[in-house]
């Protein structure tokens, strides 16, 4: 369209010494129409989606473990045996997961803390902290530290959505602690105080 | 949501295979609407924004209820005249 404008100016421009003396200038359009980012929205959303550590969330797929036997807890599991020591009476890591850091934590089975390590303890500043690798390096060596204590079985407790959720699982199991369950404890709740203003994007 | 510690929402890890029991964890978490609750209290729902969504969520409702009859329909064997309406 814009072309076929110019050459018609071209043509009129043959017919006309003023404009031919002028010459034909291409005709200028804003700038918007050429920029890639039409709508912020649609921008957004061809963003790649934020890892929340929730692999498996949306899949329709059938696993086959859990046909297994003995995948959910019934009220007998606290006396099962994991390496010599009942269920119930199993330290536990507590990991909390946000958007921005990753913690650790170490407690026994009464729920008593002995150890914390977080990403930026680790050196992760700033934005590295809330990533899935800090999280897994971070998870190495609070596995190896656990292990120094003497504890090779754990429990795993997580608390909230995260680029480390699933990370830091996989770093404590690379650690080569023996991980024997895993339970989600993050705080949801349906009569919910008044949440914080929502971000202008 | 206060259950049980260890009981409620807890897998067992089986072959020490940490990661197919994080995903059994968090397909359930999910189909129970609990990680969605959980994103959705992050900041605060405007009430047009809650009927938007409570509205939404009754039509698709509607929808996938009379889509499945449709499948399974159309999925359904053993049919007395099998292409019902075509000649």
């Amino acid at each position: 369209m814009i072309r076929s404008v110019g050459n018609l100016l071209r043509t009129l421009a043959c017919h006309n010494d003023y404009m031919l003396l002028n010459s034909v200038r291409s005709i200028g359009t804003s700038v918007s129409l050429f920029r890639d980012v039409v709508d912020r929205k649609e921008m957004l959303k061809a963003l790649p989606a934020i890892d929340e550590g929730t692999a498996g969330e949306k899949s329709a797929a059938v696993d086959t473990l859990s046909h297994g036997q003995n995948i959910f807890p019934t009220c007998d599991s606290e006396n099962r045996l994991f390496g010599g020591i009942p269920f119930k009476n199993l330290p536990i890591i507590n990991i909390r997961v946000s958007h921005n850091n990753t913690i650790f934590s170490f407690t026994d089975a009464k729920g008593v803390p002995s150890l914390i390590r977080s990403c930026g303890i680790e050196g992760f500043k700033n934005t590295r902290k809330g990533t899935n690798i800090a999280a897994q390096t971070t998870a190495i060596t609070f596995g190896k530290k656990t292990l120094e204590r003497g504890v090779k079985t754990v429990r795993v407790r997580v608390r909230g959505l995260g680029p480390g959720r699933l990370a830091s699982i996989k770093g404590l199991q690379m650690a080569g602690v023996d991980i024997v369950s895993i339970t989600d404890s993050t705080r949801v709740s349906w009569t919910p105080l008044r949440p914080r203003k929502q971000r202008k994007l | 949501m206060r259950h049980a510690s260890f009981i409620a929402r807890t897998v067992f890890v089986q072959n020490n295979d940490v990661e197919a029991a994080c995903r059994v964890l968090n397909r359930i978490l999910g189909k129970e609407d609990i990680l969605d609750q959980y994103r959705r209290t992050r900041y605060f729902e405007r009430p047009f924004e809650f009927r938007r969504r409570i509205n939404f969520e009754r039509c698709k409702a509607i929808y996938n209820e009379d889509m499945n009859r449709k499948i399974n329909f159309v999925l359904r064997k053993n049919r007395n005249d099998p292409f019902p309406g075509c000649l």
